[in-house]
């Protein structure tokens, strides 16, 4: 427990630190600044801003501001990060609320009851109430990460390279597991995802692959540039293709009321208990952990309500279970990027990839050998949370008036500034027109029912999954059997087989869809 | 990217003892994007005794993928599935055409000019477009832009063409 508390006490140390600021005008005087509060309060704002827009979803705000990022010193960098990824899972439960359009899978069910509220005028309750069951999940899950960090770290640094492999293989399983749609084309994403990272040289000889000769792609494709025309273009276009205007239908009346009432605060207090617990444990677990959350929570919620029928006419457990679910989902999943050096999921594959842009290999020993970096992120998750929940209430009116901006202004200025950050990561006009190339390949994927985020997934695991599948084999000295010998790899292998063979029979493989059909309906 | 010209419903193009058009179409891509990554990898050095060469992930992974294409190209033939939707050609060809004038440009000409004219070309993608209001915003962006990237967050960025430089 002390270790907890000491942990904590470091990483808030770091969020609250002062820097003195001496600028030339005022002669010599230095005011101290709270720069990485300040960065923090930037992030979440700025990723409310653009969760906010409709059309637009997590991964694509935080792949279109990763740029932003890059001038920081690394703690302010990841802390920034963090506050845009949590600002726009905020904005986009509020855009699902107000105009019917999640902004990302997470909050497709917000908007069932969500959207129906803010027909009845409620619409300020509804958004209350999930920032406040944002904010108490997002409370337990800082804790959980804390208490689980350290021995999770010890653990994972009791493995080898096998293990390491088998843990891998058996993330990706559960990211396909947890996914929507079809088993076999997630998997292929995922296969596609680990061939394009193989591009550029190998880690081992220096011999360059795949490459033909492209002196840009020699270093292999930038993972900013994939996931910004993957994610930002591609919606882009896509959006473009539905003809963005016509099915936006906004809530006209005024935000009025943001006060929930004492009988909103009574029947969404066991929803937002349940929703907590339920996103924390499926956070952990590798895969679309924030997606499935707020589903079977919300599906959950109905099971246990004694008026099922009202679900999807606009009741508060309808908003504030998913919420919940969503927001602990999400601050969860950074444990197995933090202790394990795992991505369970995309936007954080993008979390690794600004890391990886700052020096920084993700992975156990992160944890001890630059504490304050881990703990500091840990800490200003939960000072950003509290600043989301202060500051964004009486922000909302602000909020829907840029929901209020129309699309056909709104892209152009999108692809003009995707463009400019993909360009200025590496000041490489390449880049740019690769990141074309990805966007219409994104198009193309989302055209025939491929999700593109398990591709991600892949792309950033690639080269870990390929060192450590060569160390392993290296050190058995070419027997493949390492995998099935040594006890704790074989256990990962094992469940890896038995979740797969799962999601093929046919009984479970119905029970998965119907966590999924609360949206269809 | 499409395979198949946008206006004529794709349904009629495909055989009926397809089931599955969009897996079948998407499975066949795959193989393609596989087949491909084995001939681009095949001049890389294999198995060394037990050690990887440079070219052993790579074609393990392309063989899966191969794999699993097969599979849904399968899956396509034998399962009833969704049709393929038609492609729109004006939001894909002026984003693309956007963004390669910024490629293009930047260099030469400059993040005013590149950035100006690529809101420009992608504003045709959609038909909604109103000109006036669409350049006072272009030029709203342009010079925030200009101001974010290189004087906010620090970025070397060249802002005036090559030619008014010298």
């Amino acid at each position: 427990m002390g270790d907890v508390l000491s942990n904590l006490s470091l990483g808030f140390g770091v969020v609250f630190q002062l820097v003195q600021w001496t600028p030339a005008f005022l002669g010599g005087m230095s005011i101290p600044i709270p720069v990485n509060i300040l960065l923090c309060l930037i992030g979440a704002l700025v990723g409310t801003l653009v969760g906010v827009l409709p059309g637009i979803g997590t991964i694509a705000t935080v792949a279109m501001l990763l740029p932003i990022t890059f001038g920081l010193p690394p703690v302010g960098a990841l802390i920034m990060l963090a506050g845009i990824y949590y600002g726009a899972q905020y904005g986009g439960s509020t855009t699902s609320i107000l105009v019917n359009i999640p902004g990302e899978a997470g909050s497709v069910v917000t908007a069932l009851d969500g959207f129906q509220m803010a027909k009845q005028g409620r619409a300020g309750p509804a958004l209350a109430i999930a920032a406040i069951g944002s904010f108490f999940a997002g409370c337990v899950a800082t804790v959980l990460i804390a208490v689980l960090g350290a021995p999770l770290t010890k653990l994972a640094l009791a493995f080898g390279p096998a293990e390491y492999f088998s843990l891998m293989v058996l993330g990706l399983i559960f990211a396909v597991v947890l996914a929507k749609g079809s088993v076999l084309k997630a998997i292929a994403m995922i296969v596609f995802g680990l061939l394009l990272s193989m591009v550029g040289s190998d880690i081992e000889t220096g011999a360059s692959r795949m490459a033909f000769n492209i002196p840009e792609l020699a270093d292999g494709l930038g993972f900013a540039t994939l996931a910004m025309g993957l994610f930002g273009f591609a919606e882009i276009i896509r959006n473009l293709d539905a003809g963005g205007e016509s099915d936006r239908q906004l809530v006209q009346q005024k935000v009025t009321g943001l006060m929930p009432t004492k009988k909103d605060l009574k029947d969404s207090a066991p929803a937002i208990l349940r929703g907590t617990v339920l996103g924390s444990i499926l956070g952990i677990l590798p895969g679309g952990g924030a997606v499935i959350a707020s589903f079977a929570a919300y599906t959950m919620e109905k099971k246990l309500s004694k008026h099922p029928q009202k679900f999807g006419r606009g009741v508060i457990e309808g908003v504030a279970a998913p919420e919940s679910a969503n927001n602990a989902a999400a601050q969860t999943s950074f444990i197995p990027l933090l202790t394990l050096g795992i991505p369970p999921n995309a936007v954080m594959a993008l979390m690794v990839g600004a890391m990886t842009i700052h020096g920084i290999v993700p992975g156990p020993q992160v944890m001890q050998k630059q504490p304050e970096l881990v703990w500091g992120m840990i800490a200003s998750m939960w000072v950003g949370n509290l600043m989301l929940l202060i500051i964004n209430l009486p922000l909302v009116g602000i909020w829907v008036r840029l929901l209020r901006v129309p699309y056909r202004l709104m892209f152009p200025s999108i692809v003009v500034f995707c463009s400019i950050g993909i360009y200025s990561v590496n000041n490489a006009p390449t880049d740019v027109m690769l990141a074309g190339v990805f966007g219409l390949l994104g198009y193309w994927l989302i055209k025939h029912d491929f999700e593109p985020a398990p591709l991600l997934l892949g792309m950033v695991l690639g080269p870990l999954m390929e060192e450590n599948l060569r160390r392993a084999l290296l050190i058995s000295r070419g027997d493949w059997t390492v995998f099935a010998t040594r006890p704790l790899s074989a256990v990962l292998m094992l469940i890896s087989a038995f979740l797969l063979v799962l999601t093929i029979l046919p009984s479970l493989r119905k029970k998965r869809d119907e966590v999924f059909v609360e949206s269809e309906n | 990217m499409s395979d198949t010209p946008s206006h004529v419903p794709v349904k009629y193009i495909m055989p009926k003892w397809i089931r599955g058009p969009q897996d079948f179409v998407g499975g066949l891509a795959m193989v393609a994007i596989a087949v491909f990554a084995l001939w681009a990898s095949s001049d890389l050095q294999g198995m060394r005794g037990f050690s990887f060469g440079a070219g052993t992930a790579p074609r393990m992974f392309a063989y899966l993928l191969l794999g699993l294409g097969i599979a849904i190209t399968i899956v396509g033939l034998v399962k009833d599935g969704e049709h393929i939707t038609t492609y729109a050609w004006r939001g894909p060809l002026f984003v693309s055409a956007a963004i390669l004038s910024f490629a293009l440009t930047i260099r030469p000409m400059g993040l005013i000019f590149s950035a100006f004219t690529s809101f420009l070309i992608s504003a045709m993608g959609s038909p909604e477009t109103q000109w006036k209001q669409t350049i006072i915003v272009g030029v709203c962006l342009t010079a925030f832009c200009s101001l974010l990237f290189p004087y906010a967050l620090g970025l070397p960025l060249q802002m005036l063409p090559k030619f008014m430089i010298r």
